[in-house]
């Protein structure tokens, strides 16, 4: 940290938005993409099965294009995007270095397009939320994918060491957590994995990383961001500091330890089982300060809650958050993951974390930055109400009809064979195939279709209230200036 | 850093310095790093060890040396082939009821009599041909022999016509490697673990397991080049040529792929296909999943660590759309139901909803064009050959490993004699 002198304080600081910008605005449009491949799926998979039917279009070609295009290309892309905003903010300190970011954007976009739309092709790699192939004809994702987060890093650790702010606000420790966590756990499993022997000890490093991809870099990334944007959007102060650090080192502690929790009951040591479900029970900690200290925060302009729709979004992605991480740490126990466990209480799960919390906070927090970044107010206060709503009551047929079809599902498997012996107990699984268990989940999957198109909408409605936001010069229909007056410091 | 007497409390002190974080967040996760991803497989063995040696001369010994062609327009049937090598394959020659061997003097050692109790192998490369006169007379010793088993015949079953019996000569072809033709499924090999013997001593260390994968009987396979007006090819022919080496199957161009091969391709078509996102790959401890993967009469056993140590990339799965993988290679052996079920999925499998496959075939197998055989390209072939290990090389096939192991405990469960354990 250098010392600065009284002229050096008192100039003004221009922060440098472009990266910021470059990662938010193409993540949006590649939010609506990622959402229409899922509505897709959902439809051509489930609903109507095979009705488009060909060897590129087969619905597991295009579930991996569906998961990257909504989870990389639009949630991490628009996460790192708002990082790149608080972190100069919070450092008070413009971008250590403006070409590096911007390389890194299009190391990033060109690393990550190619690869997503390659899947259907054939380019999977066979690991879980590690599709991305090594070669996309000349173009090297994986490095080039790594080389772009690793350059992401650096800048941003270099702008935090030359902070001028001595304490460091609590976003910047999920910052920091999550750049060397994220750093270390993509090389790991693009560059390392096959060094291991083969079988049981790339799967348990393949859910190490499936699990530190969503604890240790969506979770930090969502919580920095709505550590900063929460006080500012309600001009409030943190609750809780100290909480918060709670909050942040038990995270650090706790995460890593639980991606075998993905395999109980599975090929995989039973004591490594027995690890991942002590500390996926911990989990409970650092996730109740969080959602303690963002209500808390609140509690004051309680008010505020009908007045912003990004306060809307930031309070129901926290209350959408608990649920998750109520979910989350009983569904690593043995007797509930043998009902839960392979069905679709589990894609119902990740979309409430994935969706419901991050997606939440990062729309809240780009309703945030693109007035502040563009100097305009946002176009239309009515359509990001519209927005949150239809949100809400897409979320809600979409998720529960996932965890409701899956439960039952899971019922059906455990309870489908009654009997004294084994030869009845056969005989009674045969009464009920499989097969009858996957029929008897259709309706909960068109349920899942209705949910899932009005989400898609909803963003639709988003996606042109940003772009008229950015692109028009107008006059707002409802005058909403962001509070970005107030000094950081008072943070 | 000056103001630092402000803070006393050691939380606002790392709050002031980056540094403290960074360590802090390196110790914390390394400490992860080692106990949960380093240390299990130096803990378990099983992680790494084999689950036997059958498995392990599956993927070693079997794989790379069995040759499986595609199907074409012109050859309706597979070609199964071994690359037989001198010193290395371990070769039976044995009388069966209706097919007798003669043999010179010098070979005869080799032969397994049908009163011989114990089964001879050996590594020494040999092969069996329709009787042919060289130094030893075989075809004149072919002709006594008949004579004889027609008389021992006429003189057991008097009112029964004669049989006719199938009679070959082993001889050694001077060559160092040789290609075999395989009365096999491709799926399932000659196994012996009791009543054999080594001829001429073990040569490889396999040779030395309790119990090892032979081939028998093995004739040369030859194959003969046509043309016609309409089209030209290859097809097998016991009158054609021979294949000298692996350079020569491969240059060909008569479609061969090695088994290995094609279980590696099929691991990458199961990956790029997605099958792993609908299908699960490992038989859980729960009652449920031994029973779903269980035959009419036994459970199935748990999956365990090492029978994935083969595989490059391992799909243990996160959901169930369809049924589970890891032992499919005992529940659904039939290649032809894997034809069709591929081809569309509804039509086995009612409700189903996975989509069909065929981009695996190269022609429709419903009947309905020229060729009515139906052809399934190499992706078929791959996919296939990958899907029947998963079950089936765990232990040795005489030893039944589906029978007596149930750690799960599902029969007692069943019976009601134990309380579930979780």
């Amino acid at each position: 940290m250098t010392v600065m002198t009284q002229a050096e304080a008192a100039a003004p600081i221009t922060f440098d938005d472009r990266p910021t910008k470059w990662l938010i605005y193409p993540a949006i449009f590649f939010m609506i993409f990622g959402m229409t491949i899922g509505f897709f799926i959902s439809l051509n998979g489930f609903v109507f099965p095979d009705y488009f039917a060909g060897e590129y279009i087969t619905f597991g070609r295009v579930r991996p294009v569906h998961v990257w295009g909504v989870l990389l290309l639009w949630l991490l892309s628009a996460d790192i995007g708002l990082l790149f905003y608080i972190v100069q903010r919070l450092s008070g300190v413009r971008l250590w270095s403006s070409n590096l970011g911007i390389i890194g954007v299009a190391l990033w976009w060109l690393a990550l397009i190619p690869g997503t739309f390659s899947y259907p092709l054939g380019t999977n790699s066979g690991w879980e939320y590690a599709e991305l192939p090594i070669w996309v004809g000349w173009i090297p994702c994986r490095v080039l994918f790594f080389t772009a987060f690793f350059l992401f890093a650096f800048n941003m650790f270099m702008t935090i060491a030359n902070r001028r702010y001595e304490k460091l606000y609590v976003s910047l420790w999920y910052t920091m957590g999550t750049l060397i966590w994220t750093t270390i756990t993509v090389f790991e499993m693009f560059f390392t994995l096959n060094m291991l022997p083969g079988g049981i000890s790339r799967v348990n490093a393949s859910f190490f990383y499936v699990h530190n991809l969503v604890g240790l870099i969506f979770t930090p990334m969502g919580l920095a961001t709505t550590y900063y944007f929460l006080p500012k959007l309600s001009n409030t102060p943190i609750y809780s500091h100290r909480l918060s650090m709670v909050g942040f080192w038990t995270i650090a502690f706790f995460y890593a330890w639980i991606g075998a929790h993905h395999i109980i009951h599975g090929p995989i040591s039973q004591w490594l089982q027995t690890t991942s479900i002590i500390f996926s029970l911990w989990l409970f900690i650092p996730v109740f300060t969080v959602i303690h200290n963002f209500f808390m925060t609140l509690y004051p302009k309680w008010g505020l809650y009908d007045l912003s729709s990004p306060i809307r979004f930031i309070i129901m992605g926290t209350s959408f958050y608990l649920i998750t991480c109520i979910q989350g740490p009983l569904m690593a126990l043995r007797n509930i993951n043998e009902i839960t466990s392979k069905t679709d209480w589990v894609i119902g799960h990740s979309h409430i974390s994935l969706y419901g919390t991050f997606t939440f906070f990062a729309i809240a927090g780009i309703y945030y930055v693109v007035p502040v970044m563009t100097k305009k107010p946002l176009w239309s206060n009515r359509l990001a109400n519209w927005h949150f709503t239809l949100n809400l009551f897409g979320s809600v047929p979409f998720m529960a009809s996932l965890w409701i079809g899956g439960f039952i599902q899971g019922m059906e498997w455990a309870n489908w064979a009654t009997g004294s012996s084994y030869a009845e107990f056969h005989n009674n699984l045969t009464q009920l195939p499989f097969l009858d268990t996957v029929s008897n989940a259709y309706y909960w999957w068109v349920l899942r279709s209705i949910g899932g198109g009005i989400i898609l909408f909803a963003n639709m409605l988003f996606v042109v209230n940003i772009y008229n936001t950015v692109m028009l010069s107008h006059k707002p229909l409802v005058k909403w200036i962001p509070s970005n007056q107030t000094t950081e410091a008072a943070l | 850093m000056s103001n630092e007497e402000h803070h006393e409390h050691f939380s606002h002190r790392i709050e002031g310095s980056a540094i403290v974080t960074v360590i802090g967040i390196l110790i914390l996760f390394a400490s992860a790093v080692i106990v949960t991803l380093m240390a299990p497989r130096f803990v378990d063995p099983s992680w790494t060890q084999p689950t036997s040696y059958y498995q392990v001369q599956m993927y070693e010994v079997s794989d790379p040396n069995f040759y499986i062609s595609t199907e074409s327009k012109e050859s309706r049937t597979l070609q199964y082939i071994y690359h037989l090598k001198n010193g290395f394959t371990l070769l039976a020659f044995k009388d069966q009821p209706l097919v007798r061997i003669v043999a010179p003097r010098d070979l005869e050692k080799y032969v397994t009599r049908l009163k011989d109790k114990q089964l001879k192998l050996t590594s020494r490369l040999l092969l069996l041909r329709k009787p042919v006169n060289g130094t030893f007379k075989a075809v004149d010793a072919a002709a006594k022999l008949r004579q004889q088993l027609d008389a021992d015949f006429a003189k057991e079953h008097p009112h029964v016509a004669k049989t006719d019996y199938t009679i070959l000569e082993l001889y050694d072809p001077g060559r160092p490697e040789a290609f075999a033709l395989a009365l096999t499924d491709g799926v399932f090999e000659n196994f012996v673990d009791r009543d054999f013997t080594l001829v001429e001593g073990a040569k490889q260390s396999w040779h030395q397991d309790p119990g090892v994968i032979y081939v028998s009987n093995p004739q040369e396979y030859r194959y003969l080049k046509y043309k016609t007006t309409l089209s030209e090819g290859w097809r097998y022919d016991p009158e054609g040529s021979a294949i000298k080496n692996l350079e020569e199957l491969n240059h060909l161009n008569l479609g061969f792929r090695s088994r290995k091969e094609l279980i590696a391709l099929g691991e990458h078509i199961y990956a790029i296909e997605g099958c792993w996102y609908c299908h699960t790959d490992q038989t859980r401890t729960l009652v449920q999943d031994t029973v779903l993967n269980g035959s009419d009469s036994y459970p199935a056993p748990p999956s365990s660590p090492n029978e994935y140590i083969y595989q490059a990339v391992t799909y243990p799965g996160t959901r169930r759309i369809g049924p589970d993988m890891s032992r499919v290679g005992i529940k659904r052996p039939s290649r032809d139901w894997h034809k069709s079920h591929f081809w569309a999925p509804r039509t086995e499998s009612k409700g189903s909803l996975m989509p069909s496959f065929r981009h695996f075939f190269d022609d429709d197998p419903r009947g309905t064009s020229a060729n009515q055989a139906g052809i399934p390209n190499y992706k078929f072939e791959a996919i296939f050959q990958y899907l029947m290990t998963k079950g089936t090389r765990i232990t040795p096939p005489t030893q039944a490993w589906w029978l007596g192991r149930d750690p799960v405990n599902t029969l007692q469960i069943i019976e009601g004699r134990a309380k579930v354990v979780r």
